[in-house]
């Protein structure tokens, strides 16, 4: 199985680490990701913020290239799955003019929704060599990745189940919560902090209440946000895993400390207890 | 009563653009039009459930409401939505457009207004976010990817923001975070150069004319 791989800026950046797991993964899975050559950035919140036009031209760029190649995409960040998608959306109603050439004639899959299909769990399954019993998670996904549904294609959009399904699969205790595709706030971040925080920490707070150990997240702005702002919240270390590593995780023997030096939060202290970490 | 100035009759109106307003849909129904043509929502079959500013995560940090952004246009009360915090402080969550029973794309007109007003003489009422976006976009163009140190740099350069940070204490707690991003070794400093830069140029300049 082959696709075309768009990583996007943050996995060059801030979650290097999330990078680092999907390509260890999808290497287990015998699942060949091609990084687009030359990939650029999807936009975000700034395109469609300032220049509606932009956010569905932007990243047609990486659309044709992906064609070119003959593959289908896929993304692991949420943003850019949500910008690729809506570009795509306009592209198919004929609303943009390209300097490039789309037919539209290709998927772009969301990375937890690609691994979720029934035939790649099973993979995943045969491949779990220490499941993660005894660990008590919940799925958070944000909300770029479902919504809006008419963009995303998510039709459970309401109850998304994707990355539960994979955490199931390696072995997971999943809780079930009603916050899983709230806001976090992360792209007002920067102006407005405290709206920021007041919503990230609004998650944090229920999902500790669910009776959480960690919780596991597959946009790389969300892991960020919702690990940082422990450090500001005394008695609270709750890790947050990208989905990946925990596939990781049960995949292999020898996971050290050193693998989760990225994290803010320390995840080792929660793995020991469940007997995955000396 | 001396004087009938506070009866109802006589309260005075809002000004709107120098001129008095009197009665809806004066200047409401051309910019209700516009709206609806350019985002392509039915504005008009909204009927004030609230739906969407109950579902709205951030709706108590916003002037005016999103079920009254709706009825703004709905009345062609363009330039108080331009001047608001809302189109700045909406997060494009998507839950507004998501719930509305109506199917009016909530969200979708809190962004077109955003852009609306970006290209607007208006000052933005939350500064901080537009330069904020405004410095993403100026990143894009040069570079073709995001780096986000060269970002929070280049944003921190602008006029203001380093004096509004030192002033509320934020720089000091940004550098610090800074330095254990740095640690950790989630900061790039020496980003990969993206060979897509000329073609992203380009694009602007066929798009929009030359702004780099
Ligand atoms: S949810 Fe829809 S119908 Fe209800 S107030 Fe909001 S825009 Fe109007
Ligand atoms: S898209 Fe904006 S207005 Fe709608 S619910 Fe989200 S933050 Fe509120």
């Amino acid at each position: 199985m082959k696709l075309s791989f768009y990583p996007g800026c943050s996995l060059e950046g801030m979650a290097n680490d999330y990078a680092r797991s999907i390509a260890e993964v999808f290497k287990d899975l015998e699942i060949e990701l091609v990084e687009i050559d030359d990939w650029s950035c999807c936009g975000s919140t700034a395109a469609h913020s300032l220049d509606q036009m932009m956010s569905a031209v932007l990243p047609a760029r990486n659309l044709a290239a992906s064609e070119e190649m003959g593959l289908d995409i896929v993304t692991p960040c949420a943003m850019c799955f949500n910008r690729l998608s809506f570009s795509l959306s306009q592209i198919k109603k004929n609303l943009v003019d390209l300097p490039w050439n789309v037919t539209g004639d290709l998927i772009i899959y969301d990375m937890t929704r690609f691994l979720a299909q029934d035939a790649l769990l099973k993979k995943i399954k045969n491949r779990v060599i220490r499941p993660l019993t005894g660990l008590r998670v919940v799925c958070y996904y944000g909300c770029q990745m479902v919504r809006p549904p008419k963009i995303t294609g998510f039709s459970d959009y309401e109850n998304p189940l994707t990355l539960d399904r994979i955490a199931e699969t390696a072995g997971a205790r999943v809780l079930d919560w009603s916050y899983k595709s709230t806001c976090c706030g992360a792209s007002i971040g920067i102006g407005r902090k405290e709206i920021q925080e007041s919503l990230t920490k609004r998650i944090l707070q229920k999902a500790v209440q669910t009776g959480a150990q960690a919780i596991i997240v597959s946009c790389p702005l969300c892991q960020s946000n919702l690990d940082i702002i422990q450090k500001k919240i005394p008695g609270l270390k709750l890790p947050i895993f990208y989905f990946t590593e925990i596939l990781r995780l049960s995949f292999k023997e020898n996971i050290t400390k050193k693998y989760f030096k990225m994290h803010f939060t320390d995840p080792a202290p929660v793995l020991t207890k469940i007997g995955l970490m000396e | 009563m001396a004087q009938n100035n506070n009866s109802i009759k006589n309260r005075p109106v809002k000004q709107f653009g120098g001129s008095t307003r009197k009665t809806i849909g004066e200047n409401g129904n051309h910019f209700l039009k516009q709206m609806i043509g350019e985002t392509r929502t039915d504005i008009s079959a909204c009927y004030q459930c609230e739906r969407c500013t109950n579902a709205c995560p951030v709706s108590h940090f916003m002037d005016i409401k999103p079920h009254h952004v709706v009825r703004h246009i709905q009345l062609g009360w363009r330039t108080e939505l331009l001047k608001s915090t809302t189109i700045w402080v909406c997060l494009s969550c998507e839950m507004c457009s998501t719930y509305c029973p109506n199917d009016v794309d909530i969200a979708e007109v809190n962004n077109h207004l955003r852009n609306l007003a970006a290209h607007s003489s208006i000052h933005p009422k939350e500064s901080a976010l537009a330069v904020f976006h405004q410095t993403f976009m100026e990143q894009l163009q040069k570079y073709g990817r995001i780096n986000e140190f060269r970002l929070i740099n280049a944003y921190n350069l602008k006029p203001g923001i380093l004096k509004n940070k030192i002033k509320t204490g934020t720089l000091k707690e940004e550098i610090q975070l800074g330095l254990s991003l740095f640690k950790k070794g989630k900061l790039k400093l020496i980003p990969r150069k993206s060979r897509a830069i000329k073609e992203i140029r380009d694009l602007y300049r066929h798009k929009r004319g030359d702004i780099v």
